[in-house]
């Protein structure tokens, strides 16, 4: 499942075959779908790798496909392959936050970086958007007090100057702080400052 | 005779007809609803029996001298009843239908003269003239000596006194020489699209471009994951059997595009006339005067007006032409406009044949491009198809001609082609030949 794929999105039965043959010769997996409907229904927004995508399909062209994807918020990369005299269409894609694109006739080794570069690129998407969600889910466990202490000591706040602002005696504000490093799993100030800021990005 | 010097024409000859024909029409209603009101006078008259000579005499005279009147008129002027009987006409009409004598129409039905196919039309549009309408149409007229000619009518009610209808006028002309030329031009128009469309095929070659990518991307994905594994060993001979009968297939579905695209871009065998080459280039000067002007093109002729005739299908080459100036003016548009010039020349090139020069003040031709350009899908243009040399080429070639490029010693690209002087012509040159020696 944590295996990267090759989803190849091509009403053309031949280059979609072709691709993928190509493709599987560096060991990816690679899955086909003959529609742009199709891949809208069959896709699993948790599966990791990138999409290649023809520009024009008929029904649900490439670049629609990307619209429909965005407005759901899945953010696979997208390689656009485009015809001759696509470049337009390219430009656009790339525009509207296309990973990458190449235009037919393609040199293999070219499309095949291009992939790899595409997977990884989505492994650290993946990754942040993992770290994002593992942040929201430690501030979540703050008490409503602990939160206001954080906010104040990231901002540099010292603990007596944290106290004063928010009337509590300086003691206490120092428990409320052990609390949030401990639950945040933070072993420094530092960590804690990356974290707030992570959280916000 | 060609579209662009027939149709401007035709048409202004056309408005002047239906302007004509209306004021004649307007004039002659008036002249028959006076008559209708004579013909009223006249019995009731004879109904009370009062026999006032005087009274009676003037008003014949009236009606002779009205009669004479439309009896001169130079169109078919005639009187029907309402079921198509023919009543009076005159003698421009008993011409226009080839009636010897007024016996051989009046009294009979005007079908007698009307194409079958038009009955309906016909009656449809007396019915309207009756039920008070003017009315405008045309039909197919069988004449009495059997000439098929195509008329044109402008009809409309005549009424008495207490305003009934009691005839129909109709004003005839024949307008067969007007239907012929139009029908020319059409045809003329729907082979130029057809001509043109081989040749603007921006959308087509693009689409072509496109179709052949697709096989050729999967042959070279095919073998390239083919060699890949080749490479990294360890593959049975049998794991390519699959790919490589996918590699064949997709070269076979190339094939079958191209022979799809030769089917389309065949060129039909060209139509031989005997033409005049200087007025092919005027026409083509004519269709093209619009976009020239449009780009501050200036267009010289230069045209030998001593020329033969050449063997060629006018369209074809009209088209070549067409290409030759659209390329030059798409050529300058880097020039300052007061610069921009094409000259077209025509002259004698060698004893049989007759040569055109399209020559601009464009950039040229790059020296090294010169034997390129008339390769299919051969462009330097954004935009462009390069189509339009290919087929100029392949079309000159199937009438026997040779087409060259090159640019001028300042500057501009000049293209030259040769074309046959029609065999009647070299043929007359060769018997004039034989007469002074
Ligand atoms: N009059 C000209 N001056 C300069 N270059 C020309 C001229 N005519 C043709 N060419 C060159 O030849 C190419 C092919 O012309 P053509 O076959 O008509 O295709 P297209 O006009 O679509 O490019 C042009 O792209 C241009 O580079
Ligand atoms: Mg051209």
């Amino acid at each position: 499942m944590n295996e990267p794929t090759v989803f190849i999105v091509d009403d053309d039965q031949a280059v979609a075959r072709s691709l993928r043959w190509l493709i599987e010769s560096v060991r990816l997996r690679v899955e086909n779908f003959g529609s742009a409907q199709a891949f809208i229904d069959g896709y699993d927004a948790a599966r990791p790798g990138c999409l290649v995508l023809d520009v024009r399909m008929p029904g649900m062209s490439g670049l629609e496909l990307q619209e429909r994807l965005a407005a759901q918020r899945i953010h696979i990369p997208i390689i656009f392959i485009t015809g001759h005299g696509d470049v337009q269409m390219a430009v656009r894609a790339v525009q509207a936050g296309a990973f990458d694109f190449v235009e037919k006739p393609f040199n293999d080794q070219d499309l095949l970086d291009r992939i790899q570069r595409a997977i990884t690129r989505d492994a650290e998407w993946r990754d942040r958007d993992l770290q994002q969600a593992r942040l929201r889910a430690l501030f979540a466990t703050l008490t409503p007090r602990e939160t206001e202490v954080l906010e104040l000591v990231v901002e540099g706040l010292s603990n007596k100057a944290v106290a004063n602002a928010l009337g509590l005696s300086a003691k206490t504000v120092e428990v409320h702080r052990a609390k949030v490093m401990e639950k945040m799993h933070a072993r420094s100030l530092s960590d804690l400052v990356k974290m707030a800021m992570q959280r916000q990005g | 005779m060609n579209a662009a010097d027939m149709l401007p024409a035709s048409d202004t000859l056309w408005l002047a007809l239906v302007v004509l024909g209306g004021s004649l029409a307007a004039s002659l209603i008036f002249l028959g609803v006076l008559l209708g009101r004579l013909r009223e006078t006249e019995r009731r008259l004879d109904e009370k029996e009062s026999r006032h000579e005087t009274v009676l005499d003037r008003l014949q005279e009236n009606e002779f001298r009205l009669r004479t009147i439309i009896e001169s008129e130079p169109e078919c002027v005639k009187l029907q009843a309402e079921d198509g009987t023919v009543l009076e006409i005159n003698p421009a009409g008993l011409r226009l239908v080839d009636a010897n004598q007024p016996a051989d129409i009046i009294g009979r039905k005007i079908f007698s003269v009307v194409a079958p196919e038009y009955f309906d039309i016909y009656r449809e549009n007396m019915r309207r003239v009756f039920a008070g309408e003017a009315v405008v149409y045309e039909f197919r007229a069988i004449t009495l000596k059997n000439r098929v000619a195509w008329m044109e009518t402008h009809a409309a009610p005549l009424r008495d006194a207490r305003g009934n209808i009691y005839a129909l006028l109709g004003i005839t002309r024949d307008i067969t020489e007007h239907k012929q030329a139009e029908e020319q031009a059409r045809r003329h128009h729907t082979e130029l699209a057809r001509v043109a469309r081989l040749s603007t095929m921006g959308e087509m070659a693009t689409g072509i471009a496109h179709e052949l990518n697709q096989p050729l991307s999967a042959i070279a994905n095919f073998s390239r994951g083919c060699i890949r594994r080749l490479r990294a060993g360890g593959m049975s001979p049998q794991e390519l059997i699959v790919p490589l009968e996918e590699v064949c297939e997709q070269a076979e579905r190339a094939g079958d595009i191209l022979r799809h695209v030769r089917d389309f871009v065949r060129k039909r065998e060209p139509r031989l006339k005997s033409l005049d080459i200087n007025q092919i280039v005027r026409a083509v000067v004519k269709f093209t005067e619009h976009e020239a002007r449009h780009q501050c093109t200036h267009v010289r002729l230069n045209l030998d007006p001593l020329l033969p005739k050449v063997a060629a299908d006018a369209i074809m080459i009209e088209q070549v032409i067409v290409n030759l100036v659209r390329n030059a003016i798409e050529a300058m548009t880097e020039v300052v406009p007061s610069r921009r010039e094409i000259v077209i020349q025509t002259r004698l090139f060698d004893s049989d044949s007759v040569e055109v020069e399209v020559a601009d003040t464009g950039p040229g031709i790059d020296g090294n491009l010169i034997d390129q350009v008339f390769d299919q899908f051969f462009t330097t243009k954004p935009e462009g198809v390069g189509m339009g040399l290919a087929i100029s080429r392949s079309i000159i070639e199937s009438h026997g001609g040779k087409i060259r490029a090159e640019s001028s010693r300042d500057g501009g690209a000049i293209l030259r082609f040769t074309l046959k002087i029609s065999a009647q012509q070299s043929h007359r040159r060769e018997r004039a030949d034989s007469i002074h020696s």
